[in-house]
């Protein structure tokens, strides 16, 4: 498999890479200064703690290392897939909120959102590259389903602290998602990433 | 008959139908239809159209569609374009739509002459839009965080058509909201653009005719970023004196992308840009040294950034800054150079010591002070002698002998290397050979043979000379291996005196000089000619000619000749003075055309008019003046033979301007009695307000007044006096009267007290109107009025009058005798203006034109003569 990668194959891959690791270089700074900004209008405390969001895997993992090149890229995939439909949630309501008035903190939240969009795509590409079948929509749209339900239910505060966990989880994922790109842009890997993928699937 | 007012009963319903706004909706229907409605159409395509008439109009006559007529607006189509489908339907077809106008109607030619308008449509006719070409897009960043997409493309032809231009853009999952030009058709900003991610752009266009879609470009927008330029740019000075620091912030973040820079420099004051190596900045950064810079020197300075992998735009350059090298020791010591004066006595110098400024590069800060020190080297016992002078220039007396003066510059840094200048006690050493010189442009070059010996330097002394001034002497210090030098600042056509000494290291050796002018004309002329015109010489300005004359052996100079040039050129007097002259000509040409066209105006304020009694034309009353006019209706009413000798003054107050053309009447009147009467004057025209006959006669013909005599002058009343056969009496009245004409005009009130007028005036009107005794203290008007009223019904009282005046004792008579001299001028002189005369004379026996006196002298008065009122 990993010799029916072509030349141009290994270009775009490269080049999805390199792109990816930009962008969640970009994702990481603009959510720093996404989140002081969203401590400071919602006018909570930047040293709270916050219990983990639900829906979103980890960003810590353990055996990081021996991970296949294909689970990163799922595991990667699913996170900000979650952290899209949150980061749409967290927009919403944050126009429920303050309305149209606010735009800078929505603004900055649309961006992150389209940046979170594109990550998503990028990894989504990847996968196809390393031809594998991308999890459907609709297992996203299951997700949603899973995890949107509680909104509801939250009070106002909760929902800041909830968004408040979601920048922060988004935060170090992207600084994971860079490392995992990098990982999966070494030449050497390439090989033993094809045998990993055969091994996940 | 049937036929006709079914016709009649076609065009009622055709105009209805046209004033139907909607014949579909309303009442009544149109008569038919086209087919395509309101059609946008292609430029340059065939168009064929179908007006389909009703069948319920057919009912109200013979309307076929082969009655149809086609307009282009006003504009009949040929008949060749029509085609009748069937009984109703009509097809016109246009091979080219460029020949088609809004409207098209149909129409139909109703018996065959009436046109009646069936039925039209709007045709709007353009172009599909052509597909946009040349898309390209560039990311500006805005401020910090925000970057704005700007996309600019060729729209392509123009359409005639509303099209609706509109940029798309896309990532492979999502579709962004289109961005709509504002104003323009060529560019659209999308104001929030995400990087990392390939985006698909292009542009759509449509009309009405169709869409046209550009190629699209795909670019990641990191790709097209023009960054704003580096902010807060700093210079601080470092510790070395050749060294800036250049410090800024990037705004934009090393998350977003990474920058190289461009940072170029230059000497205030300076225009060309220094720029550092590109590769020197090629990586993110926010400080740079440069280096190699001058000491004390001020420099500018302005950075720019573009994404460190060179793609995309560079920024545009930052806000200049400048900053200052710290100082330096001066690089170099001053040129020195000595001037020794031994006029007071061969033994005993004394010697100016003179050096120049360093240059600011040379300085390299601000000099403090010249350490000057002299040693005499004739005798080594004697103390070096120490100076410290701040400026350029010291004397000092010394013994004659072999010195040498060293000189220091000192900034706040430290001394400059030492000048050292060795003054010996003779210029014993060899000079320089072949000096010579040579004018270049603005500046005079000098040029030397060096001599054997090895000169460490030589100095070039040059000095305007001057008979009223001094030489003021100018040097220059160059090194040993420079044979000739530019002399700049030299006056043109100014005598230089220059020299050249060669300085060696132990000695200095004798000056040469040379004289030397920046701008001379020598010029050689052939033996044979005596004459030689000098050109190119400016003006007024004090020339010198020396003539010599030269043979092979020699050449010897006549005596100097000196001349100015003058300071106007030939013909430039002429220039100055034929135009001024011209001008002085035109205006006074101008000045008598206006009077000419004035004359009138000036005429009167300068030069009242006096009568003249011998250009009197009261000659024209009399019958050699033929009538111009109709008699009046008045004549008519009085027919001849209804009474004799009667003279009618009819006197109507009414406003100014009508007198005018009233004026005419009576006057014509008089003339024409005068023409045809035997002397029967009435004596009216003769006496009137005007300040002679004469005037008032031509004046009264002419419609005008007479206002403007305000002189006092002497008038006279001739009257012309006889009745029918018998010998005319002539009456020459005289007034004494130092009275302005028309003072009575001027001043009415004046008069009803005057002791002159105011008694004939009642007279006359008692004679005339004889009922208006009582109203003498009333205006003209008044007055003239009464008497018109009075006019028929005591016309009897007139016969009575006239025939007792031609009798023996007339009343006039003895009205004449009491006031004759001023009565009837004065009263006509008061009623001039605003009243209508009107004198009826019937005459019988028309005196004859020889009859006629035709002068105004004084003649005899005889006693019992009629006298005119």
């Amino acid at each position: 498999m990993a010799a029916a990668e072509s030349p141009s194959a290994a270009l775009r891959r490269r080049d999805l890479c390199s792109r990816g690791i930009r962008l969640a270089g970009k994702m990481r700074a603009d959510v720093v200064d996404l989140l002081d900004a969203y401590v400071e209008q919602q006018g909570l405390d930047a040293s709270a703690s916050v219990a983990a969001v639900e829906g979103v895997p980890l960003a810590a993992v353990e055996r990081w290392d021996e991970q296949t090149g294909t689970q990163r890229l799922l595991e990667n995939l699913a996170a900000y897939r979650a952290f899209r439909a949150l980061l749409a949630q967290m927009l919403e309501e944050q126009r429920e909120q303050l309305g149209e008035a606010d735009t800078g903190l929505g603004r900055a939240l649309a961006a992150v959102l389209l940046q979170v969009s594109a990550f998503a795509y990028h990894l989504e590409e990847l996968l196809r590259l390393e031809s594998r079948g991308i999890p459907g929509e609709e297992g996203d749209e299951e997700e949603e389903e899973d995890g949107p339900p509680p909104p509801p239910r939250l009070s106002l505060f909760e929902q800041k602290l909830r968004g408040l966990g979601v920048l922060r989880e988004l935060a170090q994922w992207a600084v994971r998602s860079v490392r995992d790109l990098r990982q999966l842009a070494k030449p050497s890997p390439a090989t033993g990433a094809a045998p990993g993928l055969a091994e996940s699937s | 008959m049937f036929s006709r007012w079914n016709w009649v009963a076609c065009a009622f319903y055709l105009v209805l139908s046209i004033c139907s706004p909607d014949a579909s909706s309303g009442l009544v229907q149109s008569c038919g239809h086209i087919i395509p409605e309101s059609p946008v159409l292609a430029l340059g395509s065939n168009f064929t159209a179908l007006c389909i008439l009703n069948e319920s109009c057919l009912d109200f006559g013979n309307i076929y569609a082969s009655q149809i007529i086609w307009k282009i607006k006003n504009r009949l189509v040929p008949k060749e374009q029509y085609r009748e489908i069937n009984r109703t339907v009509s097809s016109v077809t246009f091979n080219d739509t460029s020949s088609l106008a809004t409207p098209l109607t149909c129409n139909i030619l109703a018996d065959g002459q009436i046109e009646q308008n069936i039925y039209g449509i709007t045709v709007t006719v353009g172009l599909a839009p052509e597909k946009p070409k040349n898309l390209s897009c560039i990311v500006h960043q805005e401020s910090r965080f925000t970057y704005a997409m700007t996309c600019t493309w060729n729209p392509g032809r123009h359409t005639f058509l509303d099209t609706q231009f509109r940029l798309r853009y896309r990532w492979p999952e999502q579709i962004f909201p289109d961005c709509i030009p504002k104003d323009v058709n060529n560019s659209c900003t999308i104001d929030d653009s995400q990087f990392f991610v390939n985006t698909e752009i292009w542009v759509e266009a449509t009309n009405a005719l169709g869409k046209a879609v550009s190629d699209p470009l795909v670019v990641d927008p990191i790709d097209i970023v023009k960054p704003l330029p580096p902010q807060n740019v700093s210079v601080t000075s470092g510790l070395l004196p050749t060294v800036l620091q250049l410090v800024w912030e990037n705004w934009i973040s090393d998350a977003v992308m990474t920058l190289k820079f461009n940072i170029r420099y230059r000497i205030v004051g300076d225009t060309n840009w220094m720029e550092v190596p590109p590769e020197d900045t090629a990586s993110p950064r926010t400080s740079f040294s440069i280096q190699g810079l001058r000491p004390y020197t001020e420099y500018v300075f302005s950075i720019r950034c573009m994404k460190e992998d060179g793609v995309g735009y560079w920024s545009d350059w930052s806000e200049e800054k400048t900053g200052i090298t710290i100082e330096d020791q001066p690089s170099k010591g001053p040129p020195i150079w000595r001037i020794i004066d031994t006029s007071q006595s061969p033994a005993c110098w004394t010697v100016h010591l003179i050096w120049k400024a360093l240059k600011p590069y040379e300085a390299n800060g601000v000099i403090l002070q010249y350490e000057l020190t002299v040693r005499d080297k004739s005798s080594l016992s004697s103390p070096v002698k120490k100076y410290n002078v701040t400026s350029t220039n010291y004397t000092l007396q010394l013994r004659e002998g072999t010195y040498e003066v060293t000189l220091i510059a000192r900034n706040s840094v430290g001394p400059s290397p030492p000048s050292v200048l060795l003054i010996p006690a003779s210029n014993s050493k060899a000079p320089v050979k072949n000096l010579r010189t040579l004018p270049k442009h603005d500046k005079l070059w000098v040029g030397w043979t060096a001599p054997n010996n090895y000169v460490l330097k030589y100095v070039i002394e040059w000095c305007l000379m001057s008979s009223s001034s001094d030489c003021i002497i100018e040097w220059q210090i160059v090194l040993g291996d420079v044979q000739g030098i530019d002399l700049k600042g030299i006056k043109p056509f100014k005598c230089y005196l220059i020299t050249v000494y060669p300085l060696y290291a132990d000695g200095q050796g004798s000056g040469q000089s040379v004289k030397a002018y920046l701008k001379q004309d020598l010029v050689t002329v052939d033996p044979s000619k005596t004459e030689y015109t000098l050109s190119s010489l400016t003006s007024d300005t004090l020339y010198t000619v020396r003539m010599m004359a030269s043979t092979d052996n020699g050449s010897r100079t006549g005596p100097d000749f000196t001349f100015t040039t003058q300071k106007f050129g030939k013909g430039e007097i002429e220039a100055i003075v034929v135009p001024v002259c011209l001008a002085f000509l035109l205006i006074v040409l101008l000045g008598v055309l206006f009077c000419f066209n004035k004359r009138d105006l000036i005429k009167k304020h300068i030069w009242p008019i006096v009568p003249d009694p011998s250009k009197s034309n009261i000659a024209q009353w009399s019958p050699q003046v033929p009538a111009k006019h109709n008699i009046s209706s008045k004549d008519q009413m009085y027919p001849e033979g209804s009474f004799t000798d009667v003279s009618v003054v009819e006197i109507e107050a009414d406003d100014k301007k009508s007198f005018s053309e009233q004026d005419l009447k009576p006057f014509d009147l008089l003339k024409k009695e005068k023409s045809t009467s035997e002397g029967h004057s009435s004596g009216i025209g003769g006496s009137s307000c005007m300040s002679s006959p004469r005037q008032s006669v031509s004046d009264s013909d002419e419609g005008e007044t007479t206002q403007n005599t305000s002189s006092t002058v002497q008038y006279s009343t001739v009257v012309l006096n006889g009745y029918r056969d018998q010998t005319p009496v002539q009456v020459f009245s005289r007034s004494e009267s130092t009275q302005p004409l028309l003072d009575s005009e001027e001043r009415s009130e004046d008069h009803a007290g005057g002791a002159d007028s105011t008694p004939q005036r009642q007279q006359y009107f008692r004679q005339n109107g004889g009922q208006d005794e009582t109203n003498t203290d009333r205006p003209c008007f008044e007055r003239t009025k009464q008497i018109t009223h009075a006019n028929e019904g005591d016309l009897v009282g007139f016969v009575q009058l006239q025939i007792s005046g031609q009798s023996s004792q007339p009343l006039g008579l003895g009205m004449e005798k009491n006031t004759q001299e001023a009565a009837v001028s004065n009263v006509l002189q008061t009623c001039t203006e605003g009243q209508t005369v009107r004198a009826e004379t019937v005459e019988e026996n028309p005196l004859s034109v020889d009859e006629m006196p035709k002068s105004y002298l004084p003649q005899t008065v005889r006693q019992g003569g009629y006298m005119p009122q």
